[in-house]
């Protein structure tokens, strides 16, 4: 009874986990098999599930084109160089913020530097041109970018890097420095390893900001300097609306984030938890 | 050579913690610091090591000032009581940490971290993780890392105590037989009065504001300068009481103020007494100085001999603690753990007279030393 209960309960389970799946999937299977058909198919009024023929020589039409390719180097280029000045910067506030917190500031500064994610972005948009547009002359370069989303990703970085420091304990530090190590060497000896799987997850999140951003590209960077997010609407825009290049170029673009994904899940899970756990 | 001096130690925040402490641990002397928690012993070492900045006073190490230098410039190791292991390193890596500060050359290293790994019975664990060694494995890693350091002061901050009790009877003996120890000067700090009393060259007993008694065990259990001193040292802890020295048939007294035991002053102390004015006192008889007195026994002399009503028995192996009333004053004694006393039980208790310390009610001071 108990047992034919349990399988009931079991199998209902996973059909619905089943069907969840499916419809979570079928948006980037759609994606996959557009990515690949003619534009004569894709734009049939009855939708085709399976491409007549797989066109691989989209591929071609993609990456022929220079900037298709250079997009995507340069938003390879701000999300890195990004979130390595958002990480490296964000540690030394967050272990400042931890360690010496009367001396930074304390717990109001530390919020006030959460609370400069808490605005609508779109609030500062004309004034954030009108300032780089001053400052560095044109906007139009890798720089602007990768200045400006520090806005964005500091905050964060700061904030996440000061709970895993306070969480990392202070006497390992003080072992080092009884082992005669001076302070600076003691960080990089003791405190930094042990914040290693919270950083992992701060740059992940950093990094797909950065990847993903729309609204401040769109309106600071274009000809010099294309990212994904704006290289994509290209594809439809003109005359020609080709639909399976857009989705294969974006299919190219997602694809980071996620093996960048698989492969700090362990530290992301870990990470996370760190702050959860133990805060 | 490596003598620690220690002069006008003053530390405190809200309150004072440590108040003038002036304290001189000579090369090769085993010094341990015992007192109750928070009572500031971590403090203590935490400013020797340089981990906090004295308010007043003078560090001195083999005749010089080192009260400002920073901690990783001070000659010290320090063994905490967390043990401070290293999770993300082996415990080779975690022994060797120190000579790795000093950026000695890779071979050097490795011998003289495994020379201690062998010495400490851990050279089979080097590979290993912190988090994958016992709790007195752990212990050794510490004890390891500090030992190879080399330093001109060991700071040990209870090393043992939180170790099971075989454990700890094992690395007891080894702080008596490493050689290493002897050449330095060593603070050991602790909270348990036999680990003090077993390791201790000399010991300080730590009150509010620093050490209120410097001396020998010997010294520090028999002689108690203050109730203070006299309370936190033996376990089951002394019995104390409240009383007045009255005289009764020409003979002294001691009147318990809250129950009607009465116990005659030791001729012995009566002297002492007499030059002081203190009528009030604080009576103080360690629980192995009562013994029950069996039905029929010759009664020797000095001892005071009593009617009392068991409350709790406690066997503990080798002896048992007797908890009893006593004319309406609670007791505690010792006996043997053969005799199962029950609750309620009659039986008649020896107060060994000449054993009692007598301490001023007010200042605490012992008045018949």
């Amino acid at each position: 009874m108990r047992d034919r209960h349990y399988k009931l309960v079991a199998t209902l389970m996973f059909v619905f986990l089943g069907l969840w799946t499916i419809i979570s999937l079928f948006p980037y299977y759609f994606q996959f098999i557009t990515s690949f058909k003619g534009i004569e198919e894709v734009n049939r009024i009855t939708p085709t599930f399976w491409p007549d023929e797989f066109l691989w020589s989209n591929l071609d039409l993609v990456f022929s084109d220079e900037t298709n390719v250079a997009a995507l180097l340069d938003t390879l280029l701000i999300a890195s160089a990004n979130t390595a000045l958002a990480v490296f910067l964000g540690s030394l506030a967050g272990y400042a913020l931890a360690r010496f917190p009367r001396q930074a500031g304390g717990e109001n500064m530390a919020f006030w530097i959460l609370s400069n994610r808490m605005f609508p972005p779109v609030a500062i948009l004309l004034p954030m041109f009108r300032a780089f547009d001053t400052v560095l002359g044109s906007t139009d370069n890798h720089l602007s970018l990768i200045i400006l989303y520090l806005v964005f990703n500091m905050p964060l970085a700061t904030w996440l890097m000061m709970v895993f420091f306070r969480d990392a304990p202070r006497e390992l530090e003080e072992a080092a420095y009884l082992d005669g190590y001076s302070p600076l060497r003691a960080f990089f000896k003791v405190t930094l390893p042990q914040v290693v799987p919270g950083m992992m997850s701060v740059a992940l999140l950093c990094w797909i900001f950065a990847w993903n951003e729309y609204l401040f590209a769109n309106m600071l960077v274009g000809s010099n300097v294309a990212v994904n997010t704006i290289q994509m609407p290209g594809f439809v825009q003109g005359a020609q609306k080709l639909w399976n290049l857009a989705a294969l170029f974006s299919l190219v673009a997602v694809l980071p984030p996620v093996v960048l994904f698989m492969v700090l899940r362990r530290y992301m899970v870990r990470g996370l938890s760190l702050g959860v756990v133990k805060g | 050579m490596a003598r620690l001096e220690i002069e006008g130690l003053c530390k405190g925040w809200d309150f004072p913690v440590i108040d003038r402490m002036d304290l001189t641990v000579e090369e090769g002397e085993f010094f341990v610091v015992v007192g109750p928690s928070g009572i500031g012993k971590t403090t203590l070492l935490r400013l020797i090591a340089g981990l906090e900045s004295p308010n007043e006073g003078r560090i001195i190490l083999g005749g010089n000032d080192i009260s400002r230098l920073p901690p990783y410039k001070r000659p010290v190791a320090m063994t905490f009581e967390s043990y401070a292991l290293y999770p993300h390193l082996s415990v080779f890596e975690n022994i060797a940490s120190p000579l790795r500060a000093r950026r000695l050359p890779k071979a050097e290293i490795e011998q003289r971290v495994k020379d201690v790994a062998r010495l400490l019975k851990i050279d089979q664990l080097l590979t290993r993780r912190p988090a994958e060694v016992s709790g007195g494995q752990k212990q050794r890693t510490a004890l390891g890392r500090t030992l190879v350091a080399e330093p001109e002061v060991f700071l040990l901050d209870e090393p043992i105590s939180h170790l099971d009790a075989k454990i700890r009877h094992e690395l007891r003996a080894q702080f008596h037989t490493l050689e290493a120890l002897r050449r330095v000067a060593n603070v050991y700090v602790t909270h348990d009065y036999a680990e003090a009393l077993s390791l201790g060259d000399r010991i300080g007993v730590m009150g509010r504001g620093g050490l209120v008694q410097i001396g020998s065990a010997h010294e520090v259990f028999e002689k108690p300068q203050t109730l203070f001193v006299a309370e936190h040292l033996g376990q089951p802890s002394i019995n104390v009481l409240d009383c007045e020295l009255t005289a009764r048939d020409g003979v002294l007294h001691a009147r318990h103020r809250e129950s009607l035991l009465t116990v005659p002053v030791a001729q012995a102390h009566v002297q002492r007494l007499n030059g002081g004015n203190a009528d009030r006192v604080s009576y103080g008889i360690r629980p192995q100085h009562i013994a029950v007195v069996a039905d029929g026994e010759v009664v020797r002399d000095g001892l005071h001999v009593i009617d009392s009503t068991v409350t709790l028995f406690e066997p503990l192996g080798t002896y048992a603690i007797l908890i009893t009333e006593t004319a309406g004053a609670t007791i505690t004694a010792l006996s043997s753990p053969e005799h199962r006393y029950t609750q309620g039980e009659s039986i008649r208790l020896g107060i060994d007279t000449a054993e009692a310390f007598f301490f001023d009610a007010v200042n605490g001071k012992n008045l018949v030393l």
